[in-house]
């Protein structure tokens, strides 16, 4: 009885040895890319600080109003981006590492992640530009409806931002694959709603309101052709 | 000889340039002035001569420079100032004159732009105009005061349609490096005058009548700004060290009668305070950027109070104007946004101006401009020390 039991203990374990034995190559492999991996994140890292600092990106981004102004406790794009390509040099090491091990489930995972990078990537590239872009979106039409003359100028520059925004991120899960169809049909109710919202309240309820505006609108653009009323001043 | 540019477009420019030629015969026969008319092609500016006797065919398919080229402001290979200043040496003129339609015809305008140069011996010669007292306002409350504190010279009207050049400066001129290592600078209104007031030219104005009033409607204030404060916010970016050395102010010889127009309705300082206060509001995120905050608190002070107590007071103004041209020359902001966004700033000291003239007499008007120019000067260190030190204010 003892015998036997000790034979199929050493049998056990001579398993596991010899599981462990196919298993060491492939790890002894994946630590390696993993290492090779971090080598690759610190050289991109290094990459994108230089050729950001030489193209002044920062700067360039902040004029634009693409990126906030500068402070101690902020990461800048450069520095964001230098992060987010090291750590996606990382994560791509690991999982390349990963697909390498002698194991189905941890390959097919592996694999399958890999697959998900590119689109993540793109997902985060048109998130980033969307934000950026936002951004200089609502400088923009704040300014030209502050000098339009326009009540609602910082309300509008937001709606603008958010507009973009919203888009970005609709496009961004889409490439994610969050959500797939119920997002899109979501994003097309949500826009189609307001569209169909606001032409049902100017038809409806405000039908005489915007005559009303309108008609004083051209009626003050006729006004600003007058000579005399200040409008027709040559400023230069 | 005077090699004269007509401007204009098209088949306007030809008749322009016609009438300067007739008048030229007629004026100064003995000096064999030579009109050219300057068409646009790709990639510059060509001359036409004007010939007196013929038909002057313009080149099929290139336009006459544009209408904004006689606004004063067009640098680079769209510049007619380089081509007509080598043609003029080319030919050894003694007066180059840029020149974009005839004017009050009461006036021999053409000889006041001319004779000072043939017989003063003053290197430019720009033209002043009579206008309606609000009319030119950011000549008035900017350009000018601007020019003046930075190179000491008062010129009343420096972005003129017209100028007068001697063939020294001229030759000068053209002998400049900005033509090769700026080609798309050179040759606007504002080099011209940064090149002379710090070139030590000698500089003179004359008075030449009643301005000459575009037909059409104004050009849009924001791109007025992105056009011309572009340009003199960029002079003063390259002429920084030469404007910097304090200068005492020097009177600039004026020749002919000036004064106001009279008429023009000045616009209703009320409405125009409203968009200054409106912008200030709107705009503040993007002013926070370039004003500092004891500037932005105090305009806010100003905001509240109503346009009658004074509008904005002019160290303020000047000030606001200098940390305007230290965020340009910084790029805190992108250069076209921050002009357009300067307009509701503009538009509040223009309140105050339109205030001034509804109120105060011809005399009371023009102390209340020189007001103005004098904060300007005053204030001059205010820059000096932000120009060479931009961050100390910034958030």
């Amino acid at each position: 009885m003892w015998d036997q039991t000790k034979t199929m203990f050493l049998e056990g374990l001579e398993r596991v040895a010899l599981a462990l034995a196919r298993l060491l190559p492939g790890l002894l492999v994946m630590l390696v890319l993993v290492l090779l991996s971090a080598a690759a994140a610190f050289l991109a890292s290094f990459l994108v600080r230089r050729i950001g600092a030489r193209l002044d990106v920062d700067r360039r981004l902040r004029e634009w109003g693409m990126a906030p102004p500068a402070r101690t406790d902020h990461l800048g794009p450069t520095r964001l981006t230098a992060r987010v390509a090291a750590w996606t040099v990382v994560a791509i090491g690991f999982l390349v590492g990963l697909s390498v091990l002698e194991s189905s489930a941890t390959s097919a995972l592996a694999l399958r992640l890999l697959d998900y990078v590119p689109h993540a990537l793109v997902g985060v590239l048109i998130l980033a530009v969307g934000m950026a872009g936002s951004r200089a979106l609502e400088r923009s039409v704040l300014i030209g409806s502050v000098n339009m003359g326009l009540h609602s100028a910082r309300l509008l520059g937001l709606g603008a931002r958010w507009l973009l925004l919203v888009l970005a991120a609709a496009m961004a899960f889409e490439h994610f694959g969050i959500g797939g169809s119920i997002l899109t049909a979501a994003f097309s109710i949500l826009f189609g709603g307001i569209v169909l919202a606001l032409s049902l309240a100017v038809g409806f309820g405000a039908r005489d309101l915007v005559a009303r505006s309108l008609e004083r609108r051209f009626q003050e653009q006729a006004e600003k052709r007058e000579p005399g009323n200040g409008d027709d001043l040559h400023h230069l | 000889m005077v090699a004269v540019q007509g401007q204009g477009q098209g088949e306007q420019a030809l008749a322009t340039a016609r009438l300067l030629d007739e008048r030229l015969r007629l004026r100064f026969a003995s000096l064999e002035p030579m009109v050219t008319v300057s068409a646009g092609r790709a990639g510059g500016v060509t001359l036409v001569p004007i010939e007196p006797d013929g038909p002057t065919p313009l080149p099929r398919g290139s336009p006459a420079v544009t209408p904004a080229a006689s606004q004063g402001a067009v640098p680079g290979p769209a510049s007619p100032l380089g081509p007509l200043l080598r043609e003029g040496v080319a030919r050894g003129a003694a007066v180059a004159i840029v020149a974009a339609e005839p004017h009050d015809e009461s006036i021999d305008w053409l000889a006041q732009l001319v004779t000072p140069v043939l017989t003063g011996g003053f290197d430019l010669v720009c033209p002043t105009y009579r206008r309606h007292r609000t009319d030119g306002a950011i000549t008035t409350g900017i350009v000018a005061p601007l020019f003046r504190t930075l190179y000491g010279q008062a010129l009343r009207q420096p972005l003129g349609t017209e100028a007068a050049l001697s063939a020294p400066f001229a030759r000068r001129l053209l002998a400049d490096e900005d033509w090769r290592r700026r080609p798309t600078e050179a040759g606007s209104d504002a080099w011209l005058i940064a090149k002379a007031l710090g070139g030590e030219a000698r500089v003179a104005q004359v008075w030449l009548g009643a301005w000459p009033r575009p037909d059409g409607a104004p050009e849009d204030l924001g791109d007025t700004l992105v056009r011309a404060l572009g340009l003199v916010f960029g002079e003063m970016e390259r002429g920084a060290a030469v404007w910097q050395r304090l200068r005492p102010a020097r009177a600039v010889p004026s020749f002919g009668t000036g004064g106001f127009e009279p008429g023009g309705e000045p616009p209703e300082a009320s409405r125009l305070w409203e968009a200054f206060s409106r912008g200030l509001r709107d705009l503040l995120p993007i002013w926070s950027l370039v004003l500092p905050p004891a500037t932005l608190l105090a305009l806010q002070r100003c905001a509240a109070r109503p346009v009658e107590a004074g509008g904005l007071p002019d160290e303020l103004w000047a000030r606001s104007i200098f940390d305007f041209s230290v965020a340009h020359l910084t790029r805190r902001v992108e250069r076209r946004q921050l002009l357009r966004s300067l307009a509701p700033l503009y538009l509040g000291w223009l309140a105050g101006l339109a205030h001034a003239a509804a109120t105060f007499d011809d005399a009371g008007f023009e102390a209340r401009v020189e007001a103005t120019a004098v904060a300007f000067e005053r204030e001059k260190r205010y820059l000096i020390s932000r120009w060479r030190w931009p961050d100390e204010f910034n958030p």
